[in-house]
Order: C-alpha cells, then structure tokens, then sequence
C-alpha cells in the first residue's frame, strides 16, 4: 500500500512543479537540463520504492503513475473547465512582428531564446513573423506574415 | 494580415486573462515548495540530535539522538550515564518508540542481559563505580514504513529503584 501512496504523492508534487516553474524550463534540454533530469529521476525512485527490490514494487510503482497519467489526460478531456489548470494554455508572444515583451518576460522567455526559436524554423527575422505562440509544450510555434 | 491562429483568443492568450495564468496561485505554492524547504534546513524533519539531561543525587543521564527521523535513515543514539555513587545494577529501559520497526544495528558496549520491564525493552549494564561514565552507543536504521509519533522515553534504574525518567518522543516523516 505505502508504495502506491508515495507514487501518488510523488506524482502529484512533479506534476504540480511542473505547472508552475514554468515552460521556459520545458522547452530548453540543454546539458545540465539532462543531468538534472538524470538525477532527478534517481531522487524520486528512491523515494517511491526505498529498500524495495521486488518485480512487485516495480508493478505497483509504474502501474500507478501510469493511471494517474491516465486520469489526468482523461479528465483534460473529458472535463474543458479543468484544462487551463491541468495543461496551462498556450501564450501569445509575438503578434504582427512585435515581441509581446509582457508575456515573454512572464515566462522568461529573452529575445535571443524567441530569435533562435525562429531560426530553427528558418525564419531570419521576428518582423517576418504575424504570430508566435508559446505552446503548452514549451515549443514556439511561429505563423509567417502572408507577404513574408 | 494573417488571421488570429484557430482557438487562440487574444482575451486570453495574450491579455491572459485565464485561470491558468493566476499568479497568486503560482507565487503560493512556489511558496510552500520553499517553505517545506526551509523547514528542513530548520530540523523540522529531523535528523539532527538533541540532548535530554537527567540527574539525582546517585547518577546523571545524558541522552544524545534525533527526536526526529525520516524512513530509511541511519543515525546514532548516546546514552551517558554518570555515576555520582556506585550503581550495583544499572538498567536502562527504553520506551517503545526506540525499538519499534527501527533496525537496532549495534548495541556497543553489549549489555548484560536484555529483558523486557512490562513490554519496554531493558538492557542492564551491570555495576557502575563512582565517579565512572558509562557510554552506551546504539546505531538504529528507520523502517521506511515506520511513520509516526512515539514515545520514546528512558529510565534509568539502580536494581529495582527507579532514579529518573527522560520524557522523550520520536517522530517518524514518511
């Protein structure tokens, strides 16, 4: 039982961290994000199964984060009023060639993480870009001016 | 002029007006992740040792050990005992809380003998001289499914008289 109670516990302070430091943090795998991720994962594994070796703890464990991840993704489905809270919702960051400087600042998004996001998306200059949208996701997804 | 994305509102999604975006709620919970934080560089969950002190006119006991631990965690208990006058037969009785789902991984010195004083564990340590410490170490390990709060009290006996008791407690975090 203690081990479906930590998992639960665990998975709720993860998900709940993640919604709130924000996607600037999601987007971005730079080295140190995959070391802390490595270890992170370590921290939480020894938290939820402790001394337990068993195949057992390792079912119980996987099991319930998998239904909770599954209770989640349902009820962003089934139930819209929830999505805002349980998704977060994609945030305008550029509109007609002008940086919203608010809501990147909100999210600590820095014009050269927009200008990069834009040149992988090969597009030269942000003045190109109509809309730019920071999606739930962490990833900007641009739509070019029609004359651009 | 290209078209507003479908499903973006701009009410929303740029002038934020959303519960997704409710900073208050945000800063408060940042704050109670920080605040637990905190509380653990404060000893609120343990395990730095505390000392609990006890005396009379034939023996003082010194007691160093967490009052608050974690499961899993490993820590060390000091038990000093003080002679003023000899103590032909001492005995030491610990509450429930000290030996209740926690692995007793040394006792060093061994006592005597070990028994049970009305279900609380009892070691005896034999004779003490006057003037003569006795340092008792035992080094325990928390069942991680050991959570709670106990009584962890100890009494120190010369044979059958009771010279004092310690009110301690334990507190197990998950």
């Amino acid at each position: 039982m203690d081990i479906v109670i930590r998992a639960s516990v665990v998975f709720a302070l993860l998900y709940t961290l993640m919604r709130v430091i924000g996607r600037r943090e999601l987007s971005s795998l730079e080295p140190f994000d995959i070391i802390l991720l490595v270890v992170l994962g370590d921290l939480v594994q020894q938290g939820v199964t402790q001394d337990d070796y068993s195949v057992t703890g390792i079912v119980l464990a996987i099991g319930t984060i998998a239904l909770l991840l599954l209770g989640v993704s349902f009820a962003n489905y089934k139930f819209p009023r929830l999505r805002p809270l349980l998704d977060g919702e994609p945030i305008l960051v550029v509109q007609n060639g002008e940086p919203i400087l608010r809501n990147l600042k909100r999210e600590r998004v820095t014009l050269e993480d927009l200008a990069a996001a834009a040149r992988q998306q090969s597009i030269g200059s942000i003045e190109n870009v109509q809309w730019a949208v920071l999606e739930t996701t962490g990833v900007i997804s641009f739509i070019k001016k029609d004359d651009a | 002029m290209a078209d507003l994305p479908d499903r973006i509102d701009l009410r929303v999604h740029r002038d934020l007006h959303s519960p997704a975006f409710n900073r208050p709620a945000r800063y408060a919970i940042l704050a109670l992740i920080g605040a637990v934080v905190v509380l653990g560089l404060l000893n609120v969950f343990g395990q730095r040792p505390s000392t609990s002190r006890a005396e009379s006119a034939k023996a003082s006991l010194e007691i160093t050990a967490p009052s608050r631990v974690r499961g899993g965690l490993l820590y060390q208990a000091r038990f000093t005992i003080e002679a003023y006058e000899q103590l032909d037969h001492a005995v030491l009785q610990l509450g429930p809380g000290w030996p209740e789902s926690q692995q007793m991984n040394t006792i060093e010195p061994s006592p005597v003998a070990e028994t049970s004083h009305d279900g609380k564990l009892a070691f005896t340590l034999g004779t003490i001289a006057a003037r003569q410490k006795y340092v008792l170490y035992l080094q325990f390990q928390v069942n991680p499914t050991n959570v709670g709060h106990r009584n962890a009290d100890v009494t120190l006996y010369d044979g059958n008289a009771r010279l004092f008791t310690i009110a301690r407690t334990i507190t197990v975090f998950p």
